[in-house]
C-alpha cells in the first residue's frame, strides 16, 4: 500500500446556508493520480482551495503531507504545486519573468533557480521563446507552463484545478503524458477535470454532485459497480421509435441515445454475445447493427446523476 | 545565499517594477502627473493676490508706526485706500467692502519698539474672503517677523474657516507664494501618486485572481507588502526629485537645509502615504472602490489639512485633530522649516517620528487585515 500523503475526514465548507461541500471523505496515496471529477459548482475547487490552506474548512479535517490544513497552513503551503482554476501566470509578463517570479516566491535562489527555470522551460517546451510575453501563448502552452510553474519547487504533491479546461485535444494529450511522467516519478497529482474521458487516466476517481462524493473507485471498478452487465451499441433505422419499446424489454437495464445510435445496457441472458443481435432482428429488425462497446466514465456519470447530462465541457 | 524571506521580498518588488515598466499608463500618471500637478499649481493658481483694499488706522503717529504702514505697502498687495483716526470708523469701510483689511497701530506702539517688551499691532481681516484673508495673514506675520514684532490679527465677519492670530515663522522676504507653495505641493504630489498607485495594486491580484495563487506559495502578507512598497518608493523618489528640481530652478524655492534631509522627510511621508493606499487596497480588495477611497482620502485631506493653504490652527478641533493624524501636515512643515529656514535634523525629528508611527500603524493594520480574510 501506498504511503497517504492526503486525508480527508468529513470536510465540509458551508457559505451562509449554502453547502459548497459536504462531509467529503477519501485518501490519497504517495504517487497516486487522483481525479476529481463533477459538474458546475459540485465542490471541486472549493474543495482544492481547502487542501491547499486557501480556506478554511467550517468543519471537518484533513491534512497534507503531514500537515493539518486547518493549524499549520503555512506547513502545507511548503510541500504542495497549485495550478488555479482562474489564473495561473501573469500576462504582462514574459514566459521567463513568471517562472523567475514564481521560483523566487517559493524561496529558491542562486544556482537552483536558474536549474529549475530552466527545467520548467524545458517542460513547457519554451526553452527558444522565453523572452515572449505569456498572453502572446496559446492556451495549451500556457496551461503547461503553469504547470511547469506549478512545480519549481519540485513538491510531493499538485492540485491541478482543471487545467485542461479550454486547451484543444493534441495539447491535452500532451498535458496528461507530462502528468503521467510526474507520478510515475513519485509525485501526487490531484486533478479536477470536466472532461470525463481525461479521467481515464486517473488511478482513482473521485465524483462530486452537489458538494457530495457519490462514487469514489478505479475507473474500472466505477464501471463495474455502476454501469454493470454489458453495454451495446445499436444502429437502427427507427432509433427514436425503438428507444421506448426497448426499454422495456426483460433484460434491458437502461436505453441512451448516443449520436445517431443508441446505447443499451443488458444484463442477464442479453448479455451474451450476439443475443442481443439475433433478438433485434427475430423482432424484425433486419437492418440492426450491433456491436459490443467498453462503458465510460460518462456510463458512469449517467448512471449517476440520472439522465439530463451536467458536464458541461464533456467529449 | 539570501535568506528565503528576503528572496521572496525580492521576487515580488522585481516583478511588480514589470508590471509598472509594462503599463505605460501607469507610468505616465506617475511621471508625467507631478509635473502636470506643480506647474499647474504654481503657475495658474497663483496665490500673488494683488490690490487688497486697506485702511490704516494709525493712532501712534510715529516713525515707526509709518514705517509699520509702509512694510505693508511696498508691495502691491495692499492698497491703502483710507485713513482713519478710530478703529470703530474703519467698520462701515468692511461692511460696505471697500476695505477687507484694517492695520491698526496703536497709541505707544513706537515706545515700546524702543523699550519693550513687545510691540503690538493689530490687523484686522475680513474673514468672509478666505482667500485675501490667508494672503493677508501670511503677509502681516511675514512683515511682522521681518520687523521682530509680535502681530495680533482679529478677524471680523464669519470666516470659515475662521482665522486666528498666530505668530508663524515664513521666512520668505520676497513674500511670494511659490515659496510656500512648491513645499506644499510636494505633498499634494505625492499624496496623489503614492496611494492612488498602491491601492490599486493588491485589489489589482484579487480582481484577477493572481493572489489566490500567491497566498497558495510560501510568500507571506507581510512579505507582499513590503515587496510592493519597493518599486512604488523608487518611483516616489523620482517624483521628489523632479518636484525638488522643478521647484528650485523653476519658481526658486530656497534650498536653505540639506538635500539629505528633504529626501530624508519625504521618503519617510512615502511610506506613509504608499502604505496607506496598500490598506485601502487590503481592504477593499477592488480596484474602482480603492481608487475612490484613495482620491477622496487624499485629495482633500492634502489640500485642506496639511496646512498647505489653511492655517491647520484656525480650524475645527475635529479637523484639527484629524490633520494631527494625517501625515501631510508634518510634511508641509518639516519641509518649510528644512528648506526655507534651513533646519536640522533635531528640529524635523518630531514630523518624521509622527510620519513614521502613521506608516507602522497601517503597516500593522493592514498586514492584520490581510491575514485574516484568507480568500
Ligand atoms: N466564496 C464563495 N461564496 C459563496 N459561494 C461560493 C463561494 N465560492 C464558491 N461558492 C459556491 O460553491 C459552489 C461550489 O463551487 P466550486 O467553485 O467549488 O465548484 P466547482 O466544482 O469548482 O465548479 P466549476 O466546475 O464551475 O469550477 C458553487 O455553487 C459556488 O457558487
Ligand atoms: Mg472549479
Amino acid at each position: 500500500m501506498m504511503p497517504t500523503v492526503v486525508e480527508v475526514q468529513e470536510l465540509t465548507k458551508r457559505y451562509g446556508s449554502f453547502t459548497a461541500v459536504d462531509r467529503v471523505s477519501f485518501e490519497v496515496g504517495r504517487g497516486e493520480i487522483f481525479g476529481y471529477l463533477g459538474a458546475n459548482g459540485a465542490g471541486k475547487s472549493t474543495t482544492i482551495k481547502m487542501l491547499c490552506g486557501l480556506a478554511a474548512p467550517t468543519s471537518g479535517r484533513a491534512s497534507v503531507a503531514g500537515a493539518d490544513i486547518a493549524r499549520e497552513p503555512e506547513r502545507v503551503k511548503r510541500s504542495i504545486g497549485y495550478m488555479s482554476q482562474r489564473f495561473s501566470l501573469y500576462l504582462d509578463l514574459t514566459v521567463e519573468e513568471n517562472l523567475r517570479f514564481f521560483a523566487g516566491a517559493y524561496g529558491l535562489g542562486g544556482a537552483r533557480r536558474d536549474r529549475r527555470v530552466q527545467a520548467a522551460l524545458e517542460l513547457a517546451g519554451l526553452t527558444d521563446r522565453r523572452g515572449t510575453l505569456t498572453s502572446a501563448l496559446p492556451g495549451g502552452v500556457r496551461q503547461r507552463l503553469a504547470l511547469g510553474s506549478a512545480l519549481l519547487h519540485e513538491p510531493p504533491i499538485v492540485f491541478l484545478d482543471e487545467p485542461t479546461a479550454g486547451v484543444d485535444p493534441e495539447a491535452r494529450r500532451g498535458f496528461w503524458r507530462v502528468i503521467r511522467d510526474l507520478a510515475s516519478q513519485g509525485t501526487t497529482v490531484f486533478v479536477t477535470t470536466h472532461h470525463l474521458d481525461e479521467a481515464e487516466h486517473c488511478g482513482r476517481v473521485g465524483l462530486m454532485v452537489d458538494g457530495k462524493l457519490v462514487a469514489l473507485d478505479t475507473p474500472g471498478g466505477l464501471k463495474a459497480t455502476h454501469v454493470p452487465g454489458a453495454l451495446y451499441a445499436v444502429e437502427l433505422a427507427d432509433s427514436r421509435k425503438m428507444r421506448h419499446e426497448l426499454a422495456n424489454w426483460p433484460g434491458v437495464v437502461e436505453v441512451e441515445p448516443f449520436g445517431p445510435r443508441l446505447h443499451v445496457r443488458v444484463q442477464g441472458e442479453l448479455e451474451d454475445d450476439g443475443r442481443l443481435e439475433h433478438e433485434l432482428k427475430h423482432h424484425g429488425h433486419n437492418d440492426a447493427v450491433v456491436s459490443r462497446v467498453e462503458p465510460t466514465l460518462e456510463d458512469v456519470f449517467l448512471a449517476l446523476v440520472g439522465t439530463g447530462r451536467q458536464s458541461k465541457g464533456a467529449a | 545565499m539570501m535568506p528565503r524571506p528576503l528572496v521572496r521580498i525580492a521576487a515580488m518588488a522585481n516583478k511588480e517594477m514589470r508590471h509598472i515598466l509594462r503599463d505605460p499608463q501607469m507610468l505616465a500618471f506617475a511621471l508625467v502627473m507631478p509635473v502636470g500637478l506643480l506647474l499647474l499649481f504654481g503657475v495658474a493658481v497663483s496665490f500673488d493676490i494683488e490690490h487688497i483694499p486697506m485702511v490704516v488706522v494709525d493712532q501712534d503717529h510715529s516713525q515707526s508706526s509709518r514705517k509699520l504702514a509702509d512694510s505693508f505697502t511696498v508691495s502691491n498687495t495692499f492698497n491703502v485706500v483710507a485713513h482713519r483716526g478710530d478703529p470703530d470708523d474703519a467698520e462701515p469701510l468692511f461692511r460696505s467692502g471697500a476695505a477687507r483689511v484694517a492695520l491698526v497701530i496703536p497709541r505707544g506702539y513706537e515706545a515700546s519698539v524702543l523699550h519693550g517688551p513687545e510691540a503690538v499691532a493689530q490687523l484686522l481681516i475680513d474673514g468672509a474672503d478666505n482667500t485675501s484673508a490667508s494672503v493677508a495673514l501670511g503677509y502681516a506675520n511675514a512683515v511682522a517677523l521681518s520687523s521682530s514684532q509680535r502681530a495680533f490679527v482679529e478677524l471680523l465677519g464669519d470666516a470659515t474657516p475662521p482665522l486666528e492670530a498666530r505668530p508663524r515663522t515664513f521666512f520668505n522676504p520676497e513674500l511670494r507664494s511659490a515659496v510656500f507653495l512648491v513645499p506644499g505641493l510636494m505633498v499634494m504630489v505625492l499624496v496623489m501618486v503614492a496611494v492612488m498607485l498602491t491601492a490599486l495594486t493588491v485589489a489589482r491580484e484579487y480582481e484577477r485572481g493572481s493572489m489566490e495563487q500567491l497566498f497558495a506559495t510560501p510568500v507571506g502578507r507581510l512579505e507582499i507588502i513590503l515587496g510592493k512598497l519597493g518599486p512604488y518608493f523608487a518611483i516616489g523618489q523620482v517624483q521628489v526629485l523632479m518636484v525638488l528640481t522643478l521647484g528650485v530652478w523653476v519658481f526658486d524655492v530656497p534650498m536653505r537645509g540639506s538635500v539629505a534631509l528633504v529626501f530624508l522627510v519625504a521618503s519617510v511621508f512615502l511610506f506613509a502615504m504608499l502604505m496607506q493606499g496598500l490598506f485601502i487596497s487590503v481592504v477593499t480588495r477592488n480596484q474602482m472602490l480603492a481608487g475612490q477611497i484613495a482620491a477622496v482620502s487624499t485629495f482633500l485631506p492634502a489640500l485642506l489639512l496639511s496646512g498647505f493653504i489653511f492655517p491647520v490652527e484656525s480650524m475645527p478641533w475635529v479637523l484639527q485633530v484629524i490633520a494631527r493624524i494625517l501625515p501631510a501636515r508634518y510634511l508641509v512643515r518639516a519641509l518649510r522649516a528644512v528648506m526655507l529656514r534651513g533646519a536640522d535634523f533635531e528640529t524635523v525629528l518630531p514630523d518624521i517620528g509622527a510620519m513614521f508611527l502613521f506608516f507602522v500603524f497601517l503597516l500593522v493594520v493592514a498586514t492584520k487585515r490581510f491575514k485574516r480574510t484568507v480568500a
